[in-house]
């Protein structure tokens, strides 16, 4: 053990807010649905999307969990351009654990979002293999321009100490 | 069994989701999230990594689960919560297919139901066969009637 160092746990609490510099736009999640092969006329077709009671299209639900595009950050030296807590512990590797999402309501073209992360817990581990483990909780929430409830986001990282059995 | 759009029952199955991920897929979708990680398109910087290849970004599994609930349960339906869990990288050129179980459905309020499904998103390997999860278990509350969701849960 040793991973959940005071400075690790002075981090809970810790916030980030990004606001995007414009509306996320009906072409981004036309192109996203284009990515990923989802071809759901409520994200493409404004007709259909009425026919089902929304004002026009709306966005593939999960685009504003996964996408960079509000945080307006540059990319770093892998290319990465999105939020992270910048955390390097040494000795270990990082692996992602999984995500809990909750949705609102879908996302609207003129949504203009604002994501506020916060690491919200941070808890030393042994796993299966007998290597300690710190697992680091965040927690990312989706508003759009009206304070409205657009999504919040779960996330868990887990750093695994390279000296231990894994 | 298959899911009826109007009213699915426990035990039913979601029709299932198969997808091929090739590298024009991971650089489209890397370009749709703004997320130009080199793990993700870049095959010389992967093998440096010692990956067999670039690696699947594991939120696009999200993606996937969504679209399998979408399509199998119909346009008027919301997903309301969605968890999922990584189990195993996935790489360039690799097949998955997404399932999905109906567990719970909640009519009480004919108004607002709910139904609960338990998914997995299993990558496949020669012939097509199972090797490995890249997602389990993963959970998701859909709410029908309400194409629009309702405000925070």
């Amino acid at each position: 053990m040793g991973l959940l160092t005071d400075e690790i746990r002075a981090l809970v609490g810790t916030r980030r807010v990004y606001t995007a510099p414009e509306a996320f736009g009906a072409a981004a999640g036309r192109y996203f649905g284009l990515a990923i092969g989802d071809d759901n006329p409520l994200y493409s077709d404004p007709e259909f999307a009425r026919s089902h009671g929304l004002a026009g299209v709306t966005l593939p639900p999960t685009l504003v969990c996964e996408t960079n595009q509000y945080a307006a950050l540059p990319a770093d030296a892998e290319g990465y351009a999105g939020h992270t807590w910048g955390l390097e512990l040494p000795g270990t590797r990082q692996v992602r654990g999984g995500n809990r999402y909750v949705f609102g309501r879908r996302i609207r073209p003129d949504d203009v979002v604002t994501a506020t992360w916060e690491i919200t817990d941070a808890t030393e581990k042994t796993n299966r293999a007998g290597a300690d483990m710190l697992v680091v909780g965040s927690r990312v929430t989706y508003t759009n321009q009206d304070g409205e409830f657009l999504a919040e986001n779960e996330e868990t990282l887990i750093f695994i100490s390279l000296g231990g059995a894994a | 069994m298959s899911a009826s759009p109007d009213r699915p029952a426990v035990g039913d199955a979601i029709a299932p989701l198969e997808r091929t991920i090739t590298l024009t897929d991971m650089v489209a979708y890397a370009g749709a999230t703004w997320d130009w990680h080199r793990l993700h398109y870049d095959p010389e910087y992967a093998a440096a990594k010692g990956l067999p290849g670039p690696i699947v970004d594991g939120q696009v599994f999200g993606a996937y689960l969504v679209e399998m609930l979408q399509d199998g349960l119909g346009p008027d339906c919301f997903v309301q919560t969605l968890d999922f869990s990584f189990r195993n990288l996935m790489f360039a050129g690799e097949t998955i297919r997404c399932e999905g179980e109906v567990v719970a459905v909640d009519d009480a309020d004919p108004t607002a139901p709910t139904v609960d499904v338990t998914m997995t998103v299993t990558i496949l390997g020669v012939g097509g066969a199972d090797d490995r999860y890249a997602v389990k278990p993963a959970s998701a509350r859909v709410l029908l009637g309400r194409t629009d969701g309702t405000g925070r849960p």
